[in-house]
């Protein structure tokens, strides 16, 4: 193997440069990219699509640089959106990202060939580059040894060899950077046979360099990849005389057949077979016959029995500490607002500014950021988790019975989110790769029952549901709430059952998945990760939720109510409930209220009268604000005694039959309601911004509507004519 | 003697010899190192596959190991490339 001669350059960092990251999938790069960026970083959707532009800024010696964390790609053969954009950005064709002027290209050093394919790929584009080593103590339990300086002759650029789990790896990359300087490398030093070469530079010359706008750097390696595929379907190419291209193409592989060579691998098992052989003088590796911390570890978490059970467990246990460690801190945040609130409402005079600021405002954010604990902390799991390795694990062995149901192995961990709340449980599907299985997950994800619908259960059943027991301790309103969580389920997996069979894109997705080694991970990466996540929530999908939140006061609000002297008597009379009272008296005739007693016929068949129909309306802010609305509405009968809410439901009569008017039938109508129809705001705006569109959560709210609609009616009817009949 | 993936034991060694599956499959399996004449470990096969490829675990679902055809090696033979 003949050794290049290294031309560094070192100037380039002596003024502001864009320096992406390029790596393959758990290389450690999103952990490089961390330490170097710190919380200085902006996280976004690309335009038009729902990958995520990682971009932030770090100081190398004194110049500020801007670092982008290219999508993880196995080859720049660019078959998925992600992997598309890194190619697309290294060749300097896509719109929206910068073209780098240097790259740290990240290699784990415990699967050295398999990362120095995509490695041999970039290099052929010719931009300067770094590479840096990672994941060395994996390759020294493996037995693997590598050569540095013996890697960098083969390839013609500096190799630095980092622990990226160390708190100092942006500083070993900084060192590396300053003190060893980038290098240009040399393109096909893989060596690649002439017949496939000859194929490529034909390809070139007479179609790529006339016909397309690709810079002559690209042009080979997109030779290539026409070459092995053939596939003109990238709609981000406006390709002119595609019919002459592929007649070309054809022609061009089947000379390369002729001449004893697979056109579709050709490319692939030359660069593997150039990795292998030029391998050996930088790489050995003992033969050791024990079992690695990897293989140990997987005998028991992909074990067919253990496997399944151990990962139920790690459900469990992360669930109960986001509930148990995340509560402390909701009630925290809803104190301080609540605070927050009272301060403001008594230092500005009572009005309409006051209200908008207290009851819009003030609320509204405070509706946003009470979810942020329980979305902070279900990311801490989730980041930790993948940084084991575990994942990878769990989404196989739930793979089996995920199909079946017609999702993937990676929905399990989002859809079980979903029982605390939806919204960090929709951001958690970013691990699912496959656009068709995420959207389906996304589209589901809210039938789980989340925290919120707890008040309304809680108070429909005990309202509603006899407190009889069954056997042992289970009572029926215990089996009743069991149901509607069960019923959850079944909504889930029933829509995904159908939705699998709607969408077009419905070729079954086959599991394949590399299995990354297990390891710590770097903790500050991990929380770092989380706050961005935290971060994404308050900044995008809290503006839109303040938005709506001030609509919703601004229905309840207007038009204003005046006070008739009869009501001033009465306030008079119990000065207590005069407060609650006019409020009662102005959300009664508001816009929400007279939304109410417009929608009652519509409801009607679902046994709700108006107040609900009110309830329903002002629970879209979050569906645990229906008991409040529901109380609000009640306090105003109550003159004499104040009754609780459950009471009040259960004592309220209908004075044109003179029955009660709210039974067992209209309970359990509207828990069928809530546990199916999209009551929550916050949800649609985070699916707004995960699926970069307002087609989904249009779509979302639609079909969970009409769907609670119909079930809450069927309900009603069977309940009414069964149970009550 | 050549056999689909599926139909190997935990443990055995085997050589790629075909990949019959879609032309996205194929590519991505060539990606990961899994191209026609490589050699690697069947660690687990319970239905679904995990397959030691060079120091790349690749995790395959039983469709797709069905349309991977290996040749069984003895367990002498190297497992790189």
């Amino acid at each position: 193997m003949s050794n290049l001669t290294i031309n560094v350059q070192k100037e380039l960092l002596r003024q502001p440069s864009t320096i992406a990251l390029v790596g393959n999938p758990n290389t450690g790069k999103s952990t490089i990219f961390n330490a170097l960026t710190g919380l200085r970083q902006k996280i976004a959707n690309y335009p038009g699509i729902t990958v995520e532009r990682k971009m932030g800024t770090t100081i190398i010696n004194g110049v500020l640089h801007k670092i982008i964390d290219l999508p993880g790609a196995y080859s720049l053969n660019h078959k998925k959106a992600d992997e598309r954009i890194t190619y697309e950005t290294l060749i300097g064709s896509y719109d929206h990202e910068e073209k780098p002027d240097l790259l740290l290209m990240v290699v784990d050093a415990s699967n050295l060939e398999r990362n120095l394919f995509l490695a041999s790929q970039v290099m052929d584009l010719q931009i300067p580059i770094l590479m840096v080593l990672t994941m060395s103590d994996i390759a020294d339990e493996r037995g693997i040894r590598i050569q540095s300086q013996q890697l960098s002759n083969v390839w013609g650029v500096p190799v630095v060899s980092i622990n990226a789990r160390s708190k100092q790896c942006d500083l070993q990359i900084k060192q590396a950077l300053v003190e060893q300087g980038v290098a240009t490398p040399k393109p096909f030093q893989w060596n690649p046979s002439k017949p496939l070469r000859q194929a490529v530079e034909r390809l070139d010359r007479e179609w790529l360099s006339e016909h397309t706008q690709l810079p002559e750097r690209a042009r080979p390696i997109e030779a290539l990849r026409l070459l092995a595929e053939g596939n003109f379907e990238d709609s981000f190419y406006q390709y002119s005389e595609e019919g002459k291209a592929k007649k070309l193409i054809e022609e061009l592989q089947n000379t390369l057949e002729a001449q004893g060579e697979n056109p579709t691998a050709a490319e692939v098992v030359q660069r593997y077979r150039f990795i292998g052989d030029s391998s050996e003088g930088s790489v050995t590796k003992e033969q050791r016959d024990e079992q690695t911390l990897t293989d140990r570890l997987d005998n028991v978490f992909t074990h067919r029995v253990a496997g399944p059970v151990i990962f139920v467990l790690v459900l469990l246990v992360m669930f109960q500490s986001i509930f148990s460690w995340a509560t402390p801190f909701m009630d925290m945040i809803d104190m301080l607002f609540i605070e927050f609130g009272a301060y403001v409402s008594s230092s500005l005079p009572a009005g309409l500014l006051n209200s908008l600021l207290v009851d819009g405002i003030i609320a509204g954010l405070g509706g946003v950021v009470i979810f942020l604990p329980q979305i902070i902390f279900l990311f801490l799991f989730i980041y930790f988790l993948e940084g084991t390795g575990y994942m990878a694990r769990a989404a196989f062995v739930m793979d089996g019975f995920m199909t079946k149901v017609g999702l993937h192995g990676r929905s399990v961990v989002p859809l079980m989110s979903g029982f605390a709340c939806a919204i960090p449980g929709i951001m958690a599907t970013r691990t699912i790769e496959n656009w068709r299985d995420r959207l389906i997950t996304i589209m589901i994800l809210p039938f789980m029952a989340c925290s919120a619908r707890l008040p309304v259960y809680a108070v429909m059943i005990a309202a509603f549901v006899p407190d009889k027991r069954i056997i042992g301790f289970l009572t029926l309103q215990g089996l009743v709430f069991f149901g509607l969580y069960l019923f959850g389920i079944v909504m889930a997996v029933g829509s995904a059952a159908v939705m699998k069979r709607i969408f077009p894109t419905g070729k079954p997705t086959p599991f394949l998945m590399e299995l990354p080694p297990y390891k710590w991970p770097n903790i500050s990466s991990v929380v770092i990760q989380s706050l961005e996540r935290g971060k994404i929530f308050i900044t995008e999908a809290g503006k839109i939720i303040v938005a709506i939140s001030i609509i919703l006061w601004v229905l309840a609000s207007f038009p204003t109510y005046e006070p008739t002297a009869n009501d001033l008597a009465d306030m008079d009379a119990n000065r207590q409930m005069s407060e609650q009272m006019l409020s009662t008296l102005q959300l009664n005739q508001s816009y929400a209220g007279n939304f109410g007693q417009w929608i009652e016929p519509a409801i009607e068949p679902l046994g709700f009268d108006w107040k609900i129909g009110i309830g329903l309306l002002t629970s879209f802010a979050a569906r645990e604000v229906m008991v409040g609305t529901l109380n609000t509405i009640y306090s105003i009968e109550e003159t004499e005694k104040q009754l609780g809410l459950i009471e009040r439901l259960r004592s309220e009569i209908d004075p044109e039959t003179g029955l009660p008017k709210y039974n067992l039938a209209t309970a359990l109508s509207l828990m069928i309601f809530f546990a199916i129809a999209m009551q929550c705001m916050s949800t649609l705006a985070i699916v707004k911004r995960e699926t970069n569109s307002w087609k989904w959560p249009l779509v979302m709210f639609g079909y969970m509507t009409v769907l609670a609609y119909f079930s809450a009616w069927i309900t009603f009817e069977w309940a009414n004519t069964f149970l009550l009949g | 003697m050549i056999v689909p993936l599926n139909t190997t034991k935990i443990g055995e060694q085997v050589r790629v010899s075909c990949l019959n599956c879609t032309s996205e499959d194929t590519c991505r399996l060539q990606e990961l190192g899994c191209v026609e004449g490589a050699t690697g470990t069947v660690v687990y096969n319970q239905k679904n596959i995990i397959l030691q490829v060079g120091e790349c675990r690749l995790a395959i679902t039983h469709p797709l190991a069905m349309n991977i055809l290996v040749e069984p090696v003895s367990k002498k033979k190297s497992s790189n490339l």
